[in-house]
């Protein structure tokens, strides 16, 4: 009733963005991320679309949705804070790990070279945001029965699925066992390996509440940047100083 | 009579190894799924045993001011069995954080791909100064020992002997000069590099500005502090098996009750403080270590055993070289609660709102308590080092050494 309809799913936005991003000097991208609070209803599509795109084992999650109540009863008020790996900007991550095995590339996505960490663990403790978690090795089929037999039991439900680690940073990484990156930190990369082929990261795609905005935040005609300049933006415990890359609207 | 708790003693560590060694094999083949730290609380008993193994090292730090800045002469006599020492916890030290690595076959990495900018990074580096300091201080120690023992053909081993002494037959009042230069010199340089040392320990968890409770300029000051008090402890009590001679334990206790003192104050401080600020972060933390569920590990196992009951004994029986050293045992065999209970708090305590609603997984709770496994490897680890220790004083001449080294400094 006079009011006009969305004349274009945000998706569709954001892909046409990302191709035009592509087409930029590497170098010239700066990757960015707003998270709409007032539109998140914590369904928790988002954590549940990067442990199925990165295969994730348990206990090892990329990206969350905290769960804030404030006010007293009756007024009380809940909302839900989606979590990915901020991609500071001043990372305390990156400083603390003693090898170099995590940096921040000229995109501004902080990633981890899985063969260099070396698995101390200091930079899960240097995180601000508990944005690491760290590959302890462990299998959702370990309590599966084990039958004989190619299509049932502990071995062939692994092999069907778990063994074969996902492509992250588009490697081809060997079957879990004890080589990384079990032993490793992990953590969200911007889904580097389907940036590359012009697919938006697998939270963005997948949060149906169009919460999750991501695109290159230095162009001044994507749907990121215009949420970066909105007066609802916000940072994460900004009194540290660790400039995110990813921003949040209140 | 030494000899027998000597004996007695080994037996224990190879006891010690056989019961270890499950741990080791759960370790080894199935890597880190049998342990209990998780990502929220990423370091656990064996970063605790590494601490205090970096403590224990201190003693010959403090032996070294107290004999070249304090000119207590005499305690120049502890120096080989005070550098063996260092060298058995180091040992100590580097296997068991090896084992708490995710990729220990990775360490060659600190040499390729380094860090400068991380304290982690120093603390290897510094960790590398101390065997490049603590090595050749004990050779050029017992070198003269060593000549003579790989001389006396009676000897079991002396050609072993003979080799560590690079096949040297005589040992000149020139060769000792040198040797005497030599230590000197290492002594000096060891006074720096060990203050960095120690306090890089503090620096680790000084420097984060996101853990609270650590993030102080006191954390330096006290991990130097916690160093000297287990190191001085550890060093005063094996001088009393070793060199039991009053004129050793009597000065070194003194000086442990003064460290202890100034300790326990800088720990009062720093909970003072912290319950001042009324931050959240650390109120909570504090309130871990004080009243949480092993508010006894700080109570009983920290204040009464380790801190009260020493200082009653090093008050009171200052003279009594029995009584020192009983006080210096228990302040070392409770210094682990120390370790633990600057390590896990901080970790304990969830740092975003909401976070504890998120995601459930054993791996991703506050809660921390070393399971079996873990104690199994500590074990372990403490048996090898105890092992090392005891055949290292009785095949090397690091007692023998020590005799009349005053006379250099
Ligand atoms: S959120 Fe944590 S892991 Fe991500 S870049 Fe910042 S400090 Fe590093
Ligand atoms: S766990 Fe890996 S990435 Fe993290 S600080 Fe250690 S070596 Fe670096």
């Amino acid at each position: 009733m006079g009011r006009d309809l969305p004349q274009e799913d945000p998706l569709v936005r954001m892909q046409r963005d990302l191709k035009r991003a592509l087409q930029k000097k590497p170098e010239d991208i700066k990757w960015g991320m707003v998270i709409d609070i007032a539109k998140c209803i914590g369904c928790h599509a988002c954590t549940i679309a990067c442990v199925a795109e990165n295969k994730l084992p348990p206990g090892v999650v990329y990206r969350v949705v905290l769960e804030e109540e404030t006010g007293h009863y009756p007024q009380v008020r809940r909302r839900f804070v989606p979590r990915p790996c901020l991609h500071c900007q001043n990372p305390p991550c990156v400083k603390a790990c003693p090898v170099t095995a995590t940096w921040k590339t000229e995109q501004g996505a902080v990633i981890i070279d899985y063969n260099k960490c070396i698995g101390c663990r200091y930079c899960l403790v240097a995180c601000p945001y508990a944005a690491r978690t760290a590959d302890f090795g462990e299998w959702y089929t370990a309590e599966t029965a084990e039958l004989h037999g190619k299509l049932y039991g502990q071995k062939a439900a692994a092999n069907g699925y778990e063994a074969h680690p996902a492509t992250e940073y588009g490697k081809k990484w060997p079957e879990r066992g004890h080589g990384s990156p079990v032993g490793n930190a992990r953590k969200c990369h911007f889904c580097l390996h389907r940036l590359k082929v012009g697919m938006l990261p697998a939270c963005t795609t997948s949060c149906i509440g169009r919460a999750t905005i991501f695109g290159d935040r230095t162009d001044p005609h994507s749907l990121v940047y215009e949420m970066i300049g909105s007066p609802r933006v916000y940072v994460l415990k900004e009194e540290l100083g660790t400039r995110p890359s990813v921003y949040y609207l209140k | 009579m030494k000899n027998n708790w000597e004996r007695n003693l080994i037996i224990v560590t190879i006891i010690g190894l056989v019961v270890g060694s499950w741990g080791m094999y759960q370790r080894l083949a199935y890597g880190h799924l049998g342990m209990n730290y998780g990502s929220f609380v990423p370091w656990g008993l064996w970063v605790a045993f590494d601490l205090f193994f970096l403590g224990l090292t201190a003693g010959a730090f403090l032996i070294t001011i107290l004999t070249y800045v304090f000119r207590i002469k005499l305690l120049a006599n502890l120096g080989p069995l005070a550098a063996f020492t260092v060298l058995v916890t180091l040992m100590s030290e580097l296997l068991i954080i090896s084992l708490d690595l995710g990729h220990p076959w990775r360490v060659y990495r600190f040499l390729i791909t380094p860090n400068p900018g991380s304290m982690l990074f120093w603390l290897v580096v510094f960790i590398i100064s101390m065997w490049i300091i603590y090595v050749p201080w004990l050779y050029f120690l017992i070198r003269e020992q060593l000549i003579a023992w790989g001389n006396d053909g009676a000897r079991a081993g002396h050609k072993v002997y003979r080799f560590l002494a690079w096949g040297k037959t005589a040992y000149t009042p020139q060769d000792r000069q040198q040797d005497h230069r030599r230590t000197r010199f290492l002594s000096y340089i060891s006074l720096p590099i060990g203050v960095i040392f120690f306090g890089a320990h503090g620096a680790i968890f000084a420097i984060l500005h996101n853990r609270p409770l650590w993030n102080s300029a006191m954390l330096p000051l006290i991990f130097i502090m916690a160093a000297l008090l287990s190191g001085g402890a550890l060093i005063t009590f094996l001088a009393y098996l070793y060199q039991p001679d009053d004129e050793l334990i009597h000065p070194l206790g003194h000086v442990v009750l003064l460290i202890l003192l100034s300790f326990l104050f800088l720990e009062a401080l720093q909970i003072f403080v912290g319950y001042q600020s009324k931050i959240t972060g650390i109120v909570t933390s504090l309130d871990l270590i004080i009243i949480g569920p092993y508010w006894w590990a700080f109570w009983i196992v920290h204040v009464l055993i380790g801190s009260l009951v020493p200082a009653f004994l090093l008050i009171r029986y200052p003279e009594n070289s029995k009584m020192v050293a009983l006080a210096c045992f228990l302040i070392i065999i409770t210094f682990l609660a120390v370790r633990l209970n600057y390590l896990i708090p901080d970790l304990a305590v969830y740092k975003l709102q909401g976070l504890q609603n998120t995601f459930f997984h054993q791996r991703l709770r506050p809660e921390y308590t070393p399971n079996l496994n873990e104690w199994l490897v500590a074990v372990w680890v403490i048996s090898l080092g105890l092992l090392a220790f005891l055949l290292g004083t009785r095949w090397l001449p690091v007692i023998q050494a020590g005799r009349g080294e005053e006379e250099h400094v």
